[in-house]
């Protein structure tokens, strides 16, 4: 029953999808793509920001004219943020859809059901939030993850942080229910504070919580009373704004740290005063002004208003961007490889595509540069923190 | 630590038994179960907190997610329970499974699936009591939560509407019989069971500042445990047993781990239902709806 009526609440999104490639899919010679984000269940708003963002891609591409002429054509299948959903969702894609390679899914936990799926199809699918360690290299040679794996963007924010505040102890709290944030939480937080020689009071028995969770009262009141000097998170952003806030309630005034997944669900706009000083590292920001992000913000912000209006789409995040570029990733494999457009041919394309990204280590996009050796994006870390409201970076 | 974890524990379930109390009522009425009230507890949430980001006081806000709570409680009576109610008894409940996610998505196409926040959280004044720290909000929530359960048990049991609605809860035919409008009486049940739980929803927003289309899932959940471990159909052991609830939660969180609180808790759901399956408070010493 949940499915059926999911698959309802669906139908302005994908009417209005179906209204932003109409002019593509006239063309029956176009280059099919497949697109596996979350726009209902958990994570929707930011699958949202995910599936504009693959969109403008397109948009951009098609309104330049396609690939020697020929258009793309996006086809979408929604995950729903759980592994079933986005196993169906990757069998539409591959199986009826016969598309060329997939753009997403989002979540670790999902990937992890997908990825597997995807080997056995002979099918890349390009995830643009997963960021556990391993999960990638435990899936060769389909699977692929336009984001930074957190043991990275952890190294570089506990540097970070150390050089300027210099903590001795530090505390951490985890959500043991998120497969990305458990593993920040229980071995990417403390292998980074290890290495920089900080003490984690609770190494080995950190505070916990589920995803989602409503109140964080009794953590809070566990983690004041080992009084560190800082607190490492691993919990997606939406959950560290309730920790943090709960945190400040109870009169602690220790700093925050953690890696990209704090940065989703704008946490400085919600969080005000409480959230300042909160430190995460991450590969983009809208506030970085180059010119390839001023490009991508501009062809984001185009169909944003069209596709799914609304607050929390309004602005892109990196999870965005990694959707973005994993567009124009597949389109430069097209190219290199001479993929001809139409659905004849479709196993040797797929697998044309799969060794073109095993190779890509140059691509010039927004916020990305390729692989490595595992499947894994190569980018660079960015440490941000809190000022004034906006996430800035950091001095 | 341990006097702060239990007043953590106290103010929990009393946002428990909020829900708790609703759910009860509708069961002891009208002998069903609607699933979908966690949903309404969340509209609540959601009204509230919209008027209180359009400027409204804390009081307004109660006020709205309470009308809104309890309009939509009215509409599930009217859509789901009435036209089903000659139908298979489970058919009202499924039927109710529908609703619940309707809201669901409802509230996601209007507030998004991110968490809202609750505006000027922080604007609140601090207690110290010993080692032990109160917020003026958890104050107004603890205070509030009291009130209610002290009013509906004095309307259920001291006034012309509670005989009624004891009556019809005994035995609805007879009471119809009887001359009590049954009509009315369930209205007035789904009406006041939807009030409380966007009580519950304002204040557990407030309290614990953000709340996302999907938080209701598990209130009702919760809610359903507290009613079986309190007594099925019985209002004051759905008090006792949302406060139970929240203490055993916050102590599990505090001292096994967040991995073991859904065990915890429905492994005591299941024993009760298994071992003590009129709940803590006995039947004959229960005053039931």
């Amino acid at each position: 029953m949940k499915s059926r009526l999911k698959s309802f609440a669906m139908w302005p999104a994908a009417t209005v999808l179906g209204l932003a490639i109409g002019f593509t899919a006239a063309s029956a010679e176009t280059y099919r793509i497949g697109l596996a984000v979350p726009v209902t269940g958990t994570g929707a708003d930011a699958g949202k920001r995910e599936a504009i963002g693959a969109y403008a891609a397109v948009n951009a591409i098609n309104n330049s004219g396609g690939i020697d002429g020929n258009m793309i054509e996006l086809s979408f299948a929604d995950t729903g943020g759980n592994p079933q959903d986005a196993v169906n969702a990757v069998r539409k894609l591959a199986g009826d859809d016969e598309v060329l390679a997939i753009v997403g899914p989002h979540y670790s936990g999902v990937a992890e059901a997908t990825f597997p799926l995807g080997n056995r199809l002979g099918i890349v699918q390009i995830a643009v939030a997963s960021s556990k360690p391993g999960v990638a290299e435990a899936n060769r040679p389909y699977a692929f993850r336009n984001t930074l794996t957190e043991d990275r963007v952890a190294a570089a924010v506990v540097a970070s942080f150390k050089a300027r505040n210099n903590p001795k102890t530090v505390a951490i709290i985890t959500d043991i229910k998120d497969a990305v944030s458990r593993a920040i939480g229980t071995a990417v937080l403390p292998a980074a504070l290890k290495a920089e020689g900080i003490k984690i009071l609770n190494e080995g028995d950190p505070v916990t919580f589920q995803t989602g969770d409503a109140q964080f009262t009794a953590q809070i009141t566990s983690l004041k009373a080992m009084n560190p000097d800082a607190v490492g998170l691993g919990a997606l952003g939406p959950d560290a704004l309730n920790i943090i806030t709960e945190a400040r309630r109870q009169g602690m005034e220790q700093p925050f740290f953690g890696t990209a997944p704090l940065m989703e669900g704008n946490i400085p706009e919600k969080g005000g005063d409480a959230v300042t000083g909160t430190i995460a590292g991450t590969i983009w920001d809208y506030s970085l002004a180059d010119e390839r992000s001023r490009q991508f913000i501009a062809d984001y912000e185009a169909i944003a208003e069209t596709l799914y209006p609304g607050e929390f789409t309004k602005r892109p995040d990196y999870y965005a961007v990694n959707a973005y570029d994993a567009v124009y990733m597949i389109k430069a494999a097209i190219e290199a490889s001479a993929i001809p457009p139409g659905r004849s041919g479709l196993e040797d394309a797929r697998n044309r595509i799969r060794d073109y990204m095993a190779t890509l280590k140059d691509f010039d996009g927004a916020a990305s540069s390729g692989f490595n050796d595992v499947g894994d994006g190569v980018k660079n870390v960015i440490v941000f923190e809190i000022k004034n409201g906006h996430w800035v970076p950091m001095q | 630590m341990i006097a702060q974890q239990l007043v953590n524990g106290l103010m929990l379930g009393s946002t428990y038994a909020l829900i708790a109390l609703g759910l009860t009522l509708v069961l002891g009425v009208f002998n069903k179960l609607n699933i979908a009230h966690g949903d309404v507890f969340m509209f609540g949430a959601f009204a509230g907190l919209a008027m209180a980001a359009a400027g409204a006081s804390f009081a307004v806000a109660i006020l709205a997610g309470m009308a809104a709570a309890a309009t939509v409680n009215v509409l599930i009576e009217r859509f789901c329970f009435h036209p089903l109610r000659n139908s298979h008894f489970l058919a009202p409940m499924l039927s109710t499974i529908a609703f619940g996610i309707m809201l669901q998505n409802v509230a996601t196409q209007i507030w998004g699936s991110d968490p809202s926040r609750f505006p000027n959280v922080e604007a609140t004044m601090h207690f110290h009591f010993g080692g032990v720290l109160l917020s003026s909000v958890q104050v107004v929530v603890l205070a509030v939560s009291v009130v209610l359960m002290a009013v509906i048990d004095l309307v259920i049991h001291h006034t012309r509407i509670g005989r009624a609605l004891r009556a019809t809860a005994i035995d609805r035919e007879i009471a119809g019989l009887l001359g009590i409008n049954t009509g009315k009486v369930i209205f007035f049940t789904f009406l006041t069971a939807g009030a409380l739980a966007g009580i519950a929803g304002v204040l557990t927003a407030n309290v614990y500042s953000q709340i996302t289309p999907h938080i209701g899932i598990r209130q009702g959940m919760i809610g359903m445990v507290a009613m079986v471990i309190g007594g099925l159909g019985n209002l004051r052991g759905a008090m006792l047993g949302g406060m139970a609830i929240g203490l055993v939660e916050i102590l599990n969180d505090a001292y096994l781990g967040a991995a073991y609180r859904d065990l915890v808790v429905f492994s005591l759901f299941f024993a009760f239902l298994i071992v003590k399956p009129d709940g803590l408070i006995p039947q004959n010493r229960a005053v039931r709806v």
